[in-house]
């Protein structure tokens, strides 16, 4: 197993190495100066002329290429054209702020999804698997932007219980950060806590009927046991390749809530990036998301074999 | 039974959505009418209280404050508040008064700037040095670090820095240059402490040190960057502990986080915000012309534009009072006349008559004689944010000279890429910065400035150029200087370059319980100085 893992890690060598090409490439292919968005609408050709050079934009692409991969080898994602500091620091300044948003949406949505789905399939064509539903499909549907700014309105502006943006600070006290996490927290998991409460309740629904449970009822268990040990375990196969999923664009794609409640994360560094065509920054964490992708994927992977002994973890995976 | 429970199951579905939803839309309707209307405790000023920490909201985030490197107004906007120029404008921009340095003069030439320095001033202590005094040592170091390695080049022409005496500078110039005043007033021109540049190296945009009424007390990437009371600031005794600068980059939330006292105070409010806080009794909405225009360029050089009956029509066609309006709909503009705004001190009143009015019937004639008697395509560059702009004067142009101009709505980058290369036949963008008339006309009317976005419509009149030169390089009398200016104005506007649309407001938001703080038309944040001493009434 151990030596599998390995492999699957070597295997992540071409994966990103075309990530990080087409990256290259992409953020060269968007027209504008990265100097002249940088100096502003005041700055004269000669004074965009120097930045240029300064920032090395003069170079041709071919050698700006091969300098990227050679820095990149060397575990170095470069220096941020605006920031004027290394990606790399720049990332993790920001990377644990995304983590923790990331991690409490995902509890949450756990939290709540998994017992949802399980009550509707259990209970199916009830009024709590309808409600269950009826409100899953409203939640994977539901437009983040709206969804955060109802949630300022109603419980920052209107009941002034929460705050409406920011990270709040550790100097503050515990208290603060988690206020702050309350609001993009919600707005983050509803989309996966209705996925996950969909994806349960159908896998559930399959688990439920199969012979094995109908002998473990027979064979007079609690049906608390029945449905949270026996049926459970073996419904967690679909459901974590989807909370992979889910998780790799949670990291991801947290961009839009926290751009909504300005939240010091990866997602914010990323769109600012893209708008002051800081290439550097948005090539490092492009690849360093990638790299959270595929590790996340195999570990998924692994869990597999950890629930479901009966599946293999090949070098091939599917991941 | 079933079917029971399935109606059962509808219903109370349909329930919880509709309270879903009247939840949500009541947050937002019943707000206002929760506080009473009648609670204006609009300071009645009284004694102003010590103590408090101000929240700002500013709408991008701050990447570094390095006099230096920073290139975003609310960069600035936080450096204002760690350090202080040489000299300032006033809040009403009208003239350069002191700061570190109490008096200055000009040698005949011109091209010598002596300054006397303030006597009383300490840096804030850093972790390279403890609060020491500021000498004149500094003031060269500063000045000199940002004549040579400003990326923006904020201080320009200045050939060195000269210490005459403990407390005396002499800037010198490598030409004679009006506008130098201007430039000091800079916050990339702030004077900083050596010991801190050079231990610091690139990580000092984060730990700026100046001798400003605050000090960073911590900078939070991308959330906020918080200061405190320095204590031997050598100006007045700021009534604030701190002041907290926060990022918040959606302008709804922005106002949204006003209204739930996550912040005290935001600005550059436009559109429906500026009625949302006018309408909330707990917020004071504060706005101001700006020194900020608008206007459609009109490409000198190619396509049918290059004939200047066509840039008439052009203009004559174009309904500005009623864009602003429809642009503007909850305010925050006002039709512009000249290439300059109003706030500046060479704004000159006498020349809006020669500006030619709305008038479609003289306009399709002027095309018609222009040999365009059905109109032409052509296309209008803008950034997203002016689409709206764009839309209502293509239509204009369609409707009263059957000009067919395709918007093309790119970014920033782009934008900037096109019309520096004079590539736009049309295109609507935006100008702002000091009141000093040269960084307006001379950077959008010399040819020299041709290739630049400025100049973009490649504009190039040897008369103009002269006077713009002369009004810098002649005399630093401002009345004689204005006089220039005018007369360059005028040439301008009889050559027709714009269309002058909308002059901008600067619009504050914040809580009623800031007292004293004072709106500038430059958009800048002052909290403490000589005319302005920002409390917290609560």
């Amino acid at each position: 197993m151990l030596k599998l893992i390995f492999r699957r890690l070597v295997d992540l060598i071409p994966t990103l190495f075309v990530v990080a090409t087409t990256v290259f490439i992409i953020t060269r292919l968007i027209p504008g100066d990265p100097a002249a968005v940088l100096l502003g609408p005041q700055a004269s050709p000669d004074e965009i002329a120097k930045m240029r050079e300064s920032l090395g934009l003069n170079q041709p692409l071919y050698l700006q290429y091969v300098e990227f991969l050679g820095s990149l080898l060397q575990g170095d994602l470069g220096t941020s054209l605006g920031y004027n500091q290394p990606v790399m620091s720049l990332i993790m300044e920001r990377f644990p702020n995304t983590l923790l948003l990331s991690a409490c949406a995902l509890a949450l949505s756990l939290l709540i999804g998994i017992p949802a789905g399980i009550i509707s399939a259990t209970k199916q064509y009830s009024v709590w698997d309808y409600t269950v539903m009826i409100l899953s499909l409203v939640g994977v549907s539901m437009p983040i932007f709206w969804l955060g700014v109802m949630l300022v309105l109603y419980f920052s502006v209107y009941l002034g219980w929460l705050p409406a943006t920011g990270m709040g600070s550790l100097s503050e006290g515990f208290g603060s950060v988690v206020t702050h996490l309350i609001l993009p927290s919600i707005a983050l998991s509803t989309i996966p806590m209705a996925t996950f409460a969909r994806i349960t309740r159908s896998s559930m629904l399959e688990v439920i009927r199969q012979d094995y449970i109908k002998t473990a009822r027979a064979k007079g268990l609690r049906e608390f046991f029945v449905v949270w040990k026996h049926a459970l375990k073996n419904a967690m196969t679909p459901l974590l390749t989807v909370m992979g999923m889910q998780i790799s664009s949670m990291l991801g794609g947290a961009v839009l809530t926290e751009t909504i409640f300005s939240w010091p994360g990866m997602g914010r560094l990323v769109v600012d990036a893209i708008e002051n065509r800081d290439f550097v920054v948005v090539q490092g964490t492009v690849l360093f998301i990638a790299v959270i992708f595929v590790l996340i994927n195999l570990l998924v992977d692994i869990l597999y074999t950890v629930v479901n002994p009966r599946v293999k973890l090949s070098n091939k995976g599917e991941g | 039974m079933r079917k029971i429970s399935k109606a059962k199951a509808l219903f109370s579905s349909v329930m919880v959505v509709s309270m879903l939803a009247l939840a949500a839309c009541g947050g937002q309707g019943s707000a206002p009418a929760q506080e009473s209307k009648g609670g204006e405790q609009q300071a009645a000023a009284g004694q102003p209280k010590d103590g408090g920490v101000l929240k700002i909201g500013l709408s991008s985030t701050a990447k570094t404050l390095d006099p230096i490197a920073y290139t975003g107004a609310y960069e600035s906007n936080i450096i204002r508040s760690i350090g202080d120029t040489l000299v300032r404008y006033t809040s009403d921009l009208s003239k350069i008064e002191p700061s570190l340095a109490t008096e200055w003069k000009v040698s005949d030439d011109m091209k010598v700037y002596t300054f006397k320095l303030r006597d009383n001033v300490y840096f804030q202590p850093g972790k390279y040095q403890d609060g020491r005094k500021m000498t004149a040592e500094d003031v060269k170091y500063s000045l000199e670090r940002s004549a040579k390695q400003s990326a923006l080049k904020r201080l320009r022409g200045v050939e060195k820095v000269e210490v005459i005496s403990e407390n005396e500078v002499a800037i010198h110039l490598d030409a004679p240059n009006a506008a130098l005043l201007a430039m000091l007033t800079d916050g990339g021109n702030i004077i900083v402490p050596r010991e801190e540049v050079e231990g610091w190296k690139d990580q000092f945009g984060t730990h700026l040190v100046g001798t400003g009424p605050f000090m960073i007390d911590k900078f939070n990437q991308d959330d906020s960057v918080n200061l405190k009371r320095s204590d031997k600031y050598w100006g007045p005794k700021p009534h604030l502990d701190g002041v907290e600068f926060k990022f918040i980059t959606d302008a709804n939330m922005m106002t949204n986080a006003l209204r739930s006292g996550d912040i005290d105070m935001v600005t550059d409010v436009k559109g429906q915000n500026r009625a949302i806080i006018e309408k909330d009794p707990n917020l004071n909405l504060q706005t101001k012309p700006g020194l900020s225009i608008e206007y459609m360029g009109l490409n000198q050089i190619e396509g049918p534009t290059k004939d200047k009956k066509v840039r008439e029509a052009i203009r004559m066609a174009v309904d500005v009072e009623g864009l602003v309006k429809g642009v503007f709909k909850w305010g925050g503009a006002e039709k512009s006349f000249l290439p300059l705004p109003k706030a500046s001190w060479g704004y000159d009143a006498s020349l809006e008559a020669a500006v030619p009015a709305f008038n479609p019937q003289k306009a399709k004639q002027l095309l018609a004689e222009a040999g365009y008697p059905d109109g032409f395509k052509t296309e209008l560059y803008v950034i997203a944010s002016r689409v709206p702009q764009a839309t209502i004067a293509a239509q204009q142009l369609k409707d009263n000279l059957n000009i067919d101009a395709e918007i093309k709505t790119v970014e920033w980058g782009t934008f900037s890429d096109i019309v520096a290369k004079g590539k736009a036949p049309l295109y609507i963008m935006g100008w702002s910065w000091y009141p000093d008339p040269d960084f307006f006309l001379y950077q959008m009317f010399h040819s020299k400035q041709i290739g630049s976005l400025g100049n973009g419509y490649a504009y190039s009149n040897p008369e103009v150029d002269k006077l713009l030169e002369r009004a810098t390089a002649e005399t630093t009398d401002e009345a004689k200087r204005k006089e220039l200016y005018s007369q360059a104005m005028k040439l301008i506007n009889d050559d027709s370059v714009h269309v002058e649309l909308g002059l901008l407001d600067v619009a504050t938001g914040m809580k009623k319980y800031v007292q004293d703080y004072q709106v500038r038309a430059d958009g800048s944040i002052f909290l403490v100085n000589d005319e302005t001493n920002v409390w917290l009434n609560k």
